[in-house]
Parts: structure tokens; C-alpha cells; sequence
């Protein structure tokens, strides 16, 4: 924001002979009105980000939710407590160098260096509100991963993946798209890739798509499901317990997306100019709001119908799924494309997912969650979406480029954006699977990875996690085992579960 | 007069933050009541979540009418024990106080009922219950939040009369809401007894398992969204700039206070995690959620005067805090359905002494005075800043101890309960039907 400053011997002169009290005394109040205005521009921004990052902090509670609904009863405490520790263990490595590594400027293009455990913050360029809202996102991408892995990990596997995938793999990945630094990044002035750089506005790249290739390896090496897939190879539907909190968790996905897309601009007041008065960044931060619903409800929609044709039924479980596939997509150019391109944008990525799911089906690859198919590929889907529909006007403002900046293929921007948005794609495809995936084969290699089949079809929350989580019948507490703690430990009930509970 | 667009700005700012942070502090009532209805047994889910819905219906009503009065009442005569002005919102809004700030009031009074149902969920009688959150909610908490937070208070830092020259630091209420909560639950659940089968014959402790873990997960998540405009949101105002800075205001101070509540939860739910796997051997998500909570409950006194590195220490602490109250607590037979009151008690009142340690200077003249230039303050003593803010925490945790366990018991001794030995719990008795399976 331009300073209003005020220069005394200009108006000393201005004003005429022996003004230079009058001048003084007028300067000292512009300086303070410039003051106020200053603090009520950090006030509200202050307020904008936080609020935005409380509402990304709300889809750690939906993803719990929809993981719980996803999976057998039997594991709904192990995936639950996998949700509730990514946000901890995320809290913690994400303060100690995950800030860091993401964003510690000045650096080199590959890694920052400074603001580790939150130094020199608050500075000119991050308060702390900015720290806040990018842990929001970092617990978010490992949240991902987990879906993946679901229902047949062990927990200390888990815990180290995702301290290794939200303190190190995931910031690197911010560093080169968001950092001033980066050498993808679109706001890197000095040396944009291909005069361009990479337009992730959200992380549909990012987060999603990191999420989604980690979990990717894990599921791979770890192997389907016992049960996924028979004997034949044909596939044997695992349901989830709940479908009443898989649409829970996707309604919280949903409201906290609103504070994922357009808390992405991190201020609000920010003006395009003196053109027209009512147009700045609060219109691209609603207009965003907008794309982004209408990206997920096209997608929804699509899938409605997509798999009434393909299965004869209304799905709601698939729906839920299709729309946060919209979501996903739409996250990468939600900034800076038309309303009407979101419509297109979610309609692809029902279609897209629905492939992506036909495809796993084919190779054999089992993700309880879908996470591998909805987080990697409809968002690398987004990011070539935004390589075609993105608008130059929306760009500049949204990055405060000079004219001529590359925009969507399809907008008549040449093809350098969508160049960029494909070495976005390759780039985290590759740094994903050379970090994450040998990570995942070592564990699995000193057997700490997959569970063993009898702990598998008995449950995890029975054999690791101190019982089921559903109890409903009290008459089964007098059978359980207690210790001189009080603390209950289960021994394994007679009857094995069954699939599908 | 008419009002200056400045001041409308600056008001409109400050009414939008303090107003949104109250809907976050309302979203709290919500996850209480899931973290209650999934700790209990499937008979009693009814019951339990009714007692907080009327925490809030029946809270709402008694802090309108007088708990709001007794708690910010400052007429021509401000007295350091009790307020007394603004019953029924009378005055209101006036230059200190508009609507905005009662209902961010409100939302904090109608918590304290819920924490105290906690500690009697399962065994009380539902009219008792009505009488007592009625009390709590329109009395005895709001007499405490006078002593902290109303500028006349006895222990309050903005008081022009500082005790001991500090005045206790208590900023969303460590010990104003949560040790209050926390010991009125003490009192029933010891005048009541544990609930019937809890401990056998032996007095060895029979585990009763909530009925619903994965409502116990969302309603953790739901408190800790809410936590974030139960701490922030303790600023009040958002648009303050600090004199001595060029670019640093209350945003800053909010920003951060809303860090160290982060750090402080995660820290205490991985301390947890560890810390049962060692003493049970499994990895226990209710454990680990309970956990989180108890280091949200701790960093709520100081989060907005200490460093984000304390906060891992306060959380740290709190989990073991935690884990050594419950064992206390089964050895002396005392039955706590959420264990409130070791959590919202023992890791508050932990809490207060962690602010007396880990205060800063700069912060605390930032919370208290505006960061006005040339104002020392007592801080925390592990940072050179001398005994007098630890002692008044000390004395914090006392009167509150003291105040509560005289008014409550006066209520408990009168507390009736339903004894069954087997059979159907309160919900079906007194319902008419029971949760389905």
C-alpha cells in the first residue's frame, strides 16, 4: 500500500510567508491519519487470514470425519487418531523448520533458511497470523496421505511419514510454488520460470497433489486390503460404517474450503487501482468463494449422473467424493478464472475421477479413501485446467504482474502458463516419489510398515488402539480385563469380526 | 454528536473480530456436548446432551439478568467483589461496553456449566442439575470473572489499584472458567459418589466405556476450532496499534495468542500419546484427546503473554499433569465421567502458575497497557521478572478454590441421585426411550 505522506517545506511554500508552523502542524496530523489507516489495514487483513485459518483448520475435523465414515468400524479409532496427531505432530515440526524451510526469505530457490522456530517473526513480510494459516495447510497435505494407507498401517509408520512429509517433503514443495524465492513461483519478479512462472493459487499441487502421490507409494508397497480384491482379481467393495459422516465430513470440508481458496490471497485490502471504487481484492476474494462453489457442485453433479448411468443407483458416497474431487481441481486457478471456466473445471474432474477410479480398479490398487485418485489426479488435473483458463486481467491483479504476462492457453495467453503448470506436475511427482516413496519402502523393508493379517481382520482399534470405538451394549463391559491401572485392555473376543462392520 | 467515520471504522473492525469470535466460543457448547454424549454410556447420551442445551438456554437467561451485571457492573460506586450495574443489560451499550462484548460474555459463562457436567454425567438428577447451572452461571462464576477481568476487581491487572502491584494473569480464564468448572464438578461428583458399579466390591476401578469414540474425536476438533475465539478473541479488540512499534497492534498480539493455543494442544496430545503408550501399552485416541484439551485449558491463562516455546513447555507439563491426576483419582475412588475435573481443574490451575513462570514484559504490557512506552510490570519469575505475579496467581487458585467450594455445596448437600444397581439408566427412565443402537 502506497504511503500518504506529506512533505512540509512543500506546503510551506505552497502556502506562502511565515507558514512553516501551519505547515508542520498539517503534516503531523496527515502523518497521523496515515498511521491509523496503516493499523486499520493490518487489523482487518489480521483479522481475514486468521479467520480463514481457523476455517482450514476445521477440515482437519471434516477429513477426520469422512475418513471414520470410510472405513470398517473396526478401524474408525486408528484413522480418527491419525487426524488428530497430524494436526499435533504437524503443530510442532511445522514450528520448529517446516515454516522455515517454506518460507524463510531471503533464500536460495530450492529451500528457505530463517524463521526457524518462528525467529525474527513477526517481520515486515510474515506476522504470525501468516505462520498460523500455512500450518492450516501443511497438517492438511499429510491428512491426505493417511486416506491412502488407511486400515492396514502401523501406527509408528504413520507417525514418521507424517512428520517427515509436513516438516520437510510438503515445504520444500511450498517453497518453489509460493516463496518469493521459488524458482516456480509466480511471484518470483526477478526470475519467472518460462516468464511465467507456475500458477498454484491454493495448492491443487501443492497440497493435493503431494498428498496424493505419498499416499500413492504407501498404498503400492503396502498392498491392497486383505479381502479388496478376490481370488479371480475382481473387486469386493470394502464400505465404509457411516455414511452419515462421510457427508458430515464433506459439509465441513466444504465450509472450510472457504477459508482454504480465498484465504489464499492473505490480505483483503488491498486496492486494483483507482479505476472504479468498488472493485479490489475483496471482489477476487468473493469472486473466488464463488468459483470454488461452483467448481465443487459441477463436479457433484457430474458424478450423480455419471454413476446413476454406470451403476444404476444415486450414490451418495460418490458424490461426496466427485464434489471434493471439484474442489481439488478447482484449487489451483480459483483466483484467477471466469465463474463460468469453474463450471468446466468440475465437470472434467467428476470425469477425471471417475476414470482415475476405473483405472486403480484395473491395476489392482487399493485406497480406502480414493485419496491417490482425488488429491493427485484431479489435482493435477486443476493445475492444466489453470494453464487454459486463465484470465490475464485476473493474473495481474492476483499477482501484481506487469501486462503481457502469460495466461490461459485457451484465454489467448500463449502456452508458456500451461508449460509451467506441467513442470509443476512432473517436478512434484518426482520430488514426492523420490523422498516419500524410498521412505516408505525402508519401512516396509524393516517390517514396521503393513500390519499383520490376523491384527488386520481382527481390527486395529481392537488389537492396538484399547477397543472398538462403538459401544453399545453396556453388558460387554464385564467381560473386558482389567489391570491394577483400571486401564481396560481387551482380550480378542471369540467371534472375528466380518467385512462390511 | 454525530460519530466520525474513523471511529466508525475502528468500531466496525473491532465488532466484526469480537463478534465472530463469539460464534467460534458458541461452537465450543456444540463440541462439548459431543465430547460428553460419546464419553458416556449409550443409556445416558440423551441426558447428558440435554444438560448442555440447557446450559446455554437456561445460562443465557440468568447472565442476561444479572450474571452479566454481577460480573462487569461498574456504576457511580465500583465495588471489588461483585459488580453492580447493568442488570438486564440495562445501560447498555454504552462507551465501555456494547452488545457485541456481552454476547462474547455470554458464550464464556454458559462453557463453565458445561465443564461441571461433565464431572455428574450419569447419575443426576435432571431438576437439580436446571437449579444448579442456573446458579453457576448467574452467580458464582460471575463473581469470579469480577475479580479478574472487570477493571474494579480485587485481582485484576487493569485495575487501577494492582494487588501486590500485578494483579493475577488469567486472559481467557484458566482458572475464571476452568478451575471454576472444574472444582464445582469436584463437589458433586464427591458428594454424589461414583457411579453405581464403577468400583467393585475390592474397590479395584471397572473401566466404563464411552459409547462413542468418533463423536468424542469430533467434538475434540470442535472445541479446538472453538478455542481459537475463546484465546484470540480474549483481546476484545483487534484494531489497537502498540506506540512503540511501527506495525505491531493488537493483530500481532492475536496472531500470536492464537499460535501458542496451537502449540500448546499439539505438544500435549503427542506427550500424551507416548506417555499412555508407555503406561497401557496401546495408543489411545480418547487419551490423546482428553490430552489436547488439557493443554488448550492450560495455555488459556497466559497464551497471550508468552512465547510460542513456552507453549510447548505448558503443554509438556499439562499432559503430565493430566496423567498424574487420574491416577490420584482411581486410587481415591473418585469417579469423573470426562474427567473434568482433572483436566479443566488440574491442568487450569496449572496453568495459572505456568503464566506466573513464562510471562513476558513486553507482552504483558502489550495485553494490559496498550504497549505503552516507559510501563513496567511484574512478569514471569523464570523470566527474571520477580514472585509478585506468581504469588497472585497463587492466590487466584485459592479464592477461586475457596469460593467454590462454599457456594456449590450449599446446592450438593441437597443433591438427590438415582441409585440402580442394574437395569435401565436415566435416560430411559426419565425419557421415555433410550438411544438406539
Amino acid at each position: 500500500m502506497a504511503a500518504i505522506s506529506c512533505s512540509a517545506e512543500q506546503l510551506s511554500s505552497l502556502l506562502g510567508p511565515n507558514s512553516t508552523g501551519a505547515a508542520d502542524y498539517l503534516c503531523s496530523v496527515v502523518s497521523s491519519i496515515s498511521s491509523k489507516l496503516h493499523d486499520t489495514s493490518y487489523a482487518v487483513d489480521s483479522t481475514y487470514l486468521l479467520f480463514s485459518a481457523y476455517l482450514v483448520f476445521s477440515m482437519q475435523l471434516g477429513f477426520a470425519m469422512l475418513c471414520a465414515g470410510s472405513v470398517r468400524a473396526k478401524n474408525t479409532m486408528n484413522i480418527m487418531l491419525t487426524n488428530v496427531l497430524d494436526a499435533a505432530t504437524g503443530g510442532i515440526f511445522y514450528y520448529l523448520f517446516g515454516f522455515a524451510f517454506a518460507f524463510g526469505s531471503p533464500s536460495n530457490s530450492f529451500i528457505g533458511r530463517h524463521f526457524f522456530g518462528l525467529r525474527d517473526v513477526p517481520s515486515p513480510l510474515y506476522d504470525y497470523s501468516n505462520f498460523l494459516y500455512q500450518w492450516a495447510f501443511a497438517i492438511a497435505a499429510a491428512g491426505i496421505t493417511s486416506g491412502s494407507i488407511a486400515e492396514r498401517t502401523q501406527f509408528v509408520a504413520y507417525l514418521i511419514y507424517s512428520s517427515f512429509l509436513t516438516g520437510f517433503v510438503y515445504p520444500v514443495v511450498s517453497h518453489w510454488i509460493w516463496s518469493n524465492d521459488g524458482w516456480a513461483s509466480a511471484f518470483n519478479t526477478g526470475n519467472l520460470l518460462f516468464g511465467s512462472g507456475a500458477i498454484d493459487f491454493a495448492g491443487s499441487g501443492v497440497v493435493h497433489m503431494v498428498g496424493g502421490i505419498a499416499g500413492l507409494w504407501g498404498a503400492l508397497i503396502e498392498g491392497p486390503r486383505i479381502g479388496r480384491f478376490d481370488h479371480t482379481g475382481r473387486s469386493v467393495a470394502l464400505r465404509g460404517h457411516s455414511a452419515s459422516l462421510v457427508v458430515l465430513g464433506t459439509f465441513l470440508l466444504w465450509f472450510g474450503w472457504y477459508g482454504f481458496n480465498p484465504g489464499s490471497f492473505n490480505k483483503i485490502l488491498v486496492s486494483y487501482g483507482t479505476s472504479s471504487g468498488y472493485y479490489g481484492q475483496w471482489s477476487a476474494v468473493g469472486r473466488t468463494a464463488v468459483t470454488t462453489t461452483l467448481a465443487g457442485c459441477t463436479a457433484a453433479l457430474t458424478t450423480l449422473f455419471g454413476k446413476r448411468i454406470m451403476s444404476g443407483h444415486w450414490n451418495v458416497t460418490d458424490v461426496c467424493n466427485g464434489l471434493l474431487g471439484g474442489f481439488a481441481a478447482i484449487t489451483a486457478g480459483c483466483s484467477v478464472v471466469e465463474p463460468w471456466a469453474a463450471i468446466v473445471c468440475g465437470f472434467v474432474s467428476a470425469i477425471v475421477l471417475i476414470g482415475c477410479n476405473k483405472l486403480a480398479e484395473v491395476l489392482k490398487y487399493d485406497d480406502p479413501l480414493e485419496a491417490a485418485q482425488l488429491h493427485g489426479g484431479c489435482g493435477a488435473w486443476g493445475l492444466i485446467f489453470t494453464g487454459l483458463f486463465a484470465k490475464e486481467e485476473f493474473v495481474r491483479e492476483v499477482y501484481a504482474a506487469d501486462a503481457g504476462r502469460p495466461h490461459g492457453l485457451l484465454m489467448g495467453g500463449g502456452g508458456k502458463l500451461l508449460a509451467a503448470q506441467l513442470v509443476e506436475i512432473v517436478v512434484i511427482a518426482g520430488w514426492v516419489s523420490a523422498t516419500m516413496g524410498p521412505l516408505f519402502y525402508l519401512l516396509h523393508r524393516m517390517k514396521l510398515l503393513r500390519i499383520s493379517a490376523e491384527d488386520e481382520m481382527a481390527g486395529m482399534d481392537l488389537t492396538r488402539h484399547g477397543g472398538f470405538a462403538y459401544v453399545y451394549h453396556d453388558e460387554d463391559e464385564s467381560q473386558a480385563k482389567v489391570n491394577n491401572g483400571g486401564i481396560p485392555l481387551r482380550g480378542f473376543s471369540n467371534s472375528v469380526p466380518t467385512r462390511g462392520d | 454528536m454525530e460519530v466520525s467515520w474513523e471511529t466508525s471504522v475502528e468500531k466496525s473492525i473491532n465488532t466484526i473480530y469480537l463478534l465472530f469470535s463469539a460464534y467460534l466460543v458458541f461452537m465450543m457448547q456444540l463440541g462439548f456436548a459431543m465430547l460428553c454424549a460419546g464419553s458416556v454410556r449409550a443409556k445416558n447420551a440423551m441426558n447428558i446432551m440435554l444438560t448442555n442445551v440447557v446450559d446455554a438456554v437456561v445460562g443465557s437467561i440468568s447472565y442476561y439478568l444479572f450474571g452479566f451485571a454481577f460480573a462487569f457492573g461498574e456504576g457511580s460506586s465500583s465495588n471489588p467483589f461483585i459488580g453492580t450495574y447493568y442488570f438486564a443489560l440495562k445501560d447498555i451499550p454504552n462507551s465501555t461496553y456494547d452488545y457485541s462484548f456481552f454476547l462474547y460474555q455470554w458464550a464464556f459463562a454458559i462453557a463453565v456449566a458445561g465443564i461441571t457436567s461433565g464431572s455428574i454425567a450419569e447419575r443426576t438428577q435432571f431438576s437439580t442439575y436446571l437449579i444448579f447451572s442456573f446458579f453457576l452461571t448467574g452467580f458464582v462464576y460471575p463473581v469470579v470473572s469480577h475479580w479478574m477481568w472487570s477493571s474494579s476487581g480485587w485481582l485484576s491487572p487493569s485495575a487501577s489499584d494492582l494487588f501486590i502491584g500485578s494483579g493475577a494473569i488469567d486472559f481467557a480464564g484458566s482458572g475464571v472458567v476452568h478451575l471454576v468448572g472444574g472444582i464445582a464438578g469436584l463437589w458433586g461428583s464427591l458428594i454424589e459418589g461414583p457411579r453405581a458399579g464403577r468400583f467393585d466390591a475390592f474397590g479395584k476401578p471397572v473401566p466404563m466405556r464411552g459409547h462413542n469414540a468418533t463423536l468424542v474425536v469430533l467434538g475434540t476438533f470442535l472445541l479446538w476450532f472453538g478455542w481459537f475465539g475463546f484465546n484470540p478473541g480474549s483481546f476484545d479488540k483487534i484494531l489497537v496499534s502498540y506506540p512503540t512499534t511501527s506495525d505491531q497492534g493488537n493483530w500481532t498480539g492475536v496472531s500470536r495468542t492464537a499460535v501458542t493455543t496451537a502449540l500448546a494442544g499439539s505438544t500435549a496430545g503427542i506427550v500424551t500419546l507416548f506417555g499412555r503408550r508407555l503406561l497401557v501399552g496401546h495408543w489411545d485416541a480418547l487419551d490423546v484427546c482428553n490430552g489436547v484439551l488439557g493443554g488448550f485449558v492450560a495455555i488459556t491463562s497466559g497464551c497471550s503473554v508468552v512465547e510460542p516455546w513456552a507453549a510447548i513447555v505448558c503443554g509438556l507439563v499439562s499432559a503430565w499433569v493430566l496423567i498424574g491426576l487420574n491416577i490420584v483419582a482411581l486410587k481415591l475412588k473418585f469417579d469423573d465421567p470426562l474427567e473434568a475435573t482433572q483436566l479443566h481443574g488440574g491442568c487450569g490451575a496449572w496453568g495459572l502458575i505456568f503464566t506466573g513462570l513464562f510471562a513476558k514484559e513486553e507482552f504483558v504490557v502489550q495485553v494490559y497497557d496498550s504497549g505503552a512506552s516507559g510501563v513496567s510490570r511484574p512478569y514471569g519469575l523464570f523470566l527474571g521478572g520477580g514472585w509478585n505475579l506468581l504469588g497472585s496467581q497463587v492466590v487466584e487458585i485459592l479464592a477461586i478454590v475457596g469460593w467454590d467450594s462454599i457456594s456449590p455445596a450449599t446446592v450438593g448437600t441437597h443433591t438427590r441421585v438415582i441409585r440402580r444397581k442394574h437395569g435401565p439408566g436415566t435416560t430411559q427412565t426419565m425419557r421415555g426411550f433410550r438411544t438406539g443402537s
